[in-house]
């Protein structure tokens, strides 16, 4: 199975840095998200996810440092976080990790992810993350 | 004979006054996503109090209300690429202790029911609710609009922690033209 590996531009459009790695299971998305087709981007990682939970069906740990996500990304995010749930619920070995910058509103937001996905995701600030 | 040279029938300069009434950055034109882009990061430029936590919640307001005119508006131009994006007009200006945003575009009448519905429900929940309506609207998102989230003007409204400021004017019998603004309070980039 092949991983997967985006850098991250910030130009007209801003594409996240994207490392998935089958061997150890460990999954970063990093940087900021809006894009100029949202689904087409995310398709793959989703295809991805597929594969690995039904295929490799090792642990999966996702790391998300992201900085800014535009609303269609949000969704896309949930998707990603809904698929994780699934694997959970069938058994598989899922850690999720969010790390975000201290402002409420964000920690809000992954919050109402957690809600909105019934996932359990450690939520980090960056700042505790850099002591 | 020399022909007669044509007045041309605008003032500039009473638009630059216009303009000048704590109006930081106007735009009116075809807006997608690059625009936006650069817009968006212009308008950092000159709302530089508050530090980065200001810049992200000025940022998200704008891209998210911008993005709704590039989405919804009734006039579009095709560009150069072949592509099709909405016309629209964006104002971002700053007065006392505020910076409001105001985006504005043509809408069919047939259309603009469900967007006024959206900001009056959105302008009757608490936070909470709000968050709560976030949640379920997202869920609903990609249909007919397969890059849209379905939350923009829910995220708007979270990210400033103000109502919506809606009003419609009537065009013709078939369009309408609405604008939205939403006001950002400085005092929000403390609590941020």
């Amino acid at each position: 199975m092949n991983d997967i590996h985006i850098k991250g531009v910030h130009e007209a459009f801003f594409v996240p840095t994207v490392n998935f790695d089958s061997k150890t299971g460990i999954c970063e998305l990093e940087g900021e998200s809006y894009l100029e087709e949202t689904i087409k981007f995310y398709t793959p990682l989703f295809a991805w996810i597929k594969e690995y939970t039904e295929t490799v069906k090792g642990p999966l740990h996702f790391n998300f440092k992201l900085s800014y996500f535009n609303t269609s990304s949000s969704k896309c995010l949930v998707d990603i976080l809904d698929m994780l749930k699934k694997y959970q619920k069938e058994g598989g070995d899922v850690e999720v990790n969010w790390y975000y910058d201290d402002s409420e509103e964000e920690l809000e937001e992954v919050e109402d992810f957690i809600l909105e996905t019934g996932l359990d995701i450690n939520i980090i600030p960056i700042s505790e993350e850099q002591k | 004979m020399v022909k007669k040279k044509e007045k041309y029938d605008f003032s500039l300069y009473e638009y630059h006054n216009l303009m000048n009434q704590n109006i930081l950055v106007s735009y009116k034109g075809p807006i997608d996503e690059r625009i936006m882009t650069v817009i968006g990061e212009n308008i950092l430029l000159v709302t530089n109090d508050g530090g980065d936590k200001a810049k992200n919640k000025i940022f998200k307001v704008f891209m998210e209300l911008a993005q709704n005119v590039w989405l919804y508006s009734a006039e579009s131009c095709k560009l150069e690429n072949g592509k099709s994006v909405g016309l629209g007009t964006l104002v971002v200006s700053e007065c006392g202790n505020s910076y409001t945003f105001v985006t504005g575009n043509v809408v069919n009448n047939a259309d603009v029911v469900p967007v006024i519905e959206k900001c009056e429900t959105i302008n009757s929940l608490d936070r909470d609710s709000l968050r709560e309506y976030r949640r379920e609207q997202r869920r609903l998102a990609n249909e007919g609009k397969p890059n849209s989230g379905n939350i923009g003007l829910i995220q708007v409204a979270l990210t400033a922690e103000s109502p919506l400021d809606i009003e419609l004017t009537p065009v013709n019998d078939d369009e309408s033209f609405l604008s939205i603004a939403v006001k950002i309070s400085k005092d929000n980039f403390r609590n941020s």
